[in-house]
């Protein structure tokens, strides 16, 4: 904990602006994840059990935007879902695993920044 | 204005195949007599648009119905993972044997499940005639077949002159001129079949076509109830949609329906309720033939077990010369 001392009022200052701007980098991905979760909670249920995989496309879709955001992600998602025809085989089909570890998904599936020590692993 | 270009350079071989499946069938229905600008003959050319695609997509939809078929082969070692969670509900032990059901569906072929590709599959052809549609109607030439004539004719075409193919429930609400209360009328109609087809589709499936054991699941009650609000869905596209691409959908939609009828007489999902309806049909067939001499019963081979049926045969045997009964042995 810093207190009134000017040297120490910058350090904070300063970490909460990076983690403004971090914040700010992390809000398409999430737009797309509070989309996502609206499809997964209306309308995937209509079709019921669908996908040849595990997880399913809109689970991985889920995933892949919340882990590799909206580029890498989204073509991650797309990917997948011209993947699952009905002649594939089908079975396990995780998401890449991210090497990035500055955020994590919270429980909404929102995916916030960790702005207490960065470059750490989260658990 | 980026995006769009994005878009419209992904959708252009899309547009490309549906401007010449429209105005092949727009040809074809020019030669038989109908009037090349009439609004009906670009109504029946959209709806020919639709059986060229559904058509398409039949060895899709057989082969979505064979894989469902293919996991009676392997019910018994399904029902085996099935036991080893038995009353587990976690959610670890849920992924668990999902993940195990998956791997060993990969393994041994037999996959149920349908797929998700072809849900989207329609897709970029609604956006395609969605933008043929949208040029023809700022008399821009299409980007193949669709000349600057037939842009133009397919633009002003309008539905027993009163409906332009072009107009939706909310251009024709906010016309400069007031309301065009007849293109509102024909939207209306056609949001309530759509809305009426698409029911019926999906009541087919969820009260005929579906296995006692998975009715029973907390999963297709809740499937259940969120298809009352479907149609609210059709709302929306009614009220925002030009008729032309609604005039796609519905066709589409009917299409389905049809489909799905014939498919839930002829292939039931095995424990369903169509399927007894088609065991019971088939049972009073075969008494019926039996009854007119078609077909004979004979004693069952063993005590107790199934009785033997057979045709009769009413044909004459073919005389044969002995050179050709030696040879087909």
């Amino acid at each position: 904990m810093t207190t009134a001392h000017a040297p120490g009022f910058t350090r904070p200052a300063a970490a909460s602006a990076m983690h403004v701007a971090r914040t700010l980098r992390l809000l398409p991905r999430n737009i797309v994840v509070a989309l996502l979760r609206g499809y997964r909670a209306v309308i995937s249920p209509l079709y019921g059990d669908v996908c040849r995989y595990y997880p399913s496309c809109s689970a991985y879709a889920l995933g892949a935007v919340q882990q590799h955001g909206l580029g890498r992600g989204g073509f991650l998602a797309a990917r997948r879902v011209v993947r699952c025809h009905p002649w594939a085989v089908g079975g396990v089909d995780d998401v890449p695993e991210s090497h990035s570890s500055h955020f994590h998904v919270n429980r909404y599936g929102f995916v916030v920044d960790d702005h207490a020590h960065h470059g750490q692993g989260k658990g | 204005m980026n995006l769009e270009n994005l878009y419209l350079t992904i959708l252009w071989p899309i547009r490309w195949l549906v401007e010449v499946v429209l105005v092949s069938w727009h040809w074809i229905f020019s030669h038989l007599g109908m009037d090349p600008n009439g609004g009906l003959t670009w109504v029946l050319s959209i709806v020919g648009l639709v059986v060229v695609v559904r058509a398409a997509l039949i060895p899709v939809f057989v082969r979505q119905i064979k894989n469902q078929r293919k996991m009676l082969e392997v019910a018994p070692q399904i029902k085996k993972i099935q036991d080893k969670y038995k009353g587990k509900r976690d959610q670890l032990s849920r992924e668990a044997m999902s993940r195990e059901m998956m791997e060993f569906y990969r393994e041994t072929g037999t996959n149920p499940l349908a797929s998700c590709l072809p849900l989207l599959i329609q897709l970029p052809i609604f956006g395609a005639l969605f933008a043929v549609l949208n040029n023809a109607q700022h008399g821009k030439v299409g980007v193949g077949m669709l000349n600057a004539s037939l842009s133009k004719s397919f633009g002003s075409a309008s539905l027993f002159d009163f409906a332009p193919l072009h107009d939706s429930f909310q251009s024709a609400m906010n016309h400069a001129g007031g309301p065009v209360v007849p293109v509102m009328i024909v939207a209306a109609v056609m949001v309530a079949l759509m809305v009426a087809s698409q029911f019926y589709t999906q009541l087919q499936i969820m009260s005929k076509n579906i296995s006692d054991e998975t009715k029973n699941s907390p999963q297709f009650r809740q499937q259940r109830t969120l298809m009352y609000f479907l149609p609210f869905i059709f709302l929306f596209s009614g009220f925002a949609f030009p008729l032309g691409v609604m005039f796609y959908w519905l066709t589409t939609n009917i299409w389905t329906m049809v489909q799905q009828f014939l498919v839930i007489r002829a292939m039931p999902t095995p424990g369903s309720e169509a399927a007894r309806l088609r065991e019971e049909r088939l049972a009073k067939k075969r008494e019926a033939l039996i009854a007119a001499g078609k077909l004979q019963v004979a004693a069952p081979a063993v005590d107790g077990g199934e009785a033997v049926v057979t045709r009769v045969n009413t044909q004459r045997q073919q005389p044969v010369s002995n050179k050709r009964k030696k040879k087909r042995r």
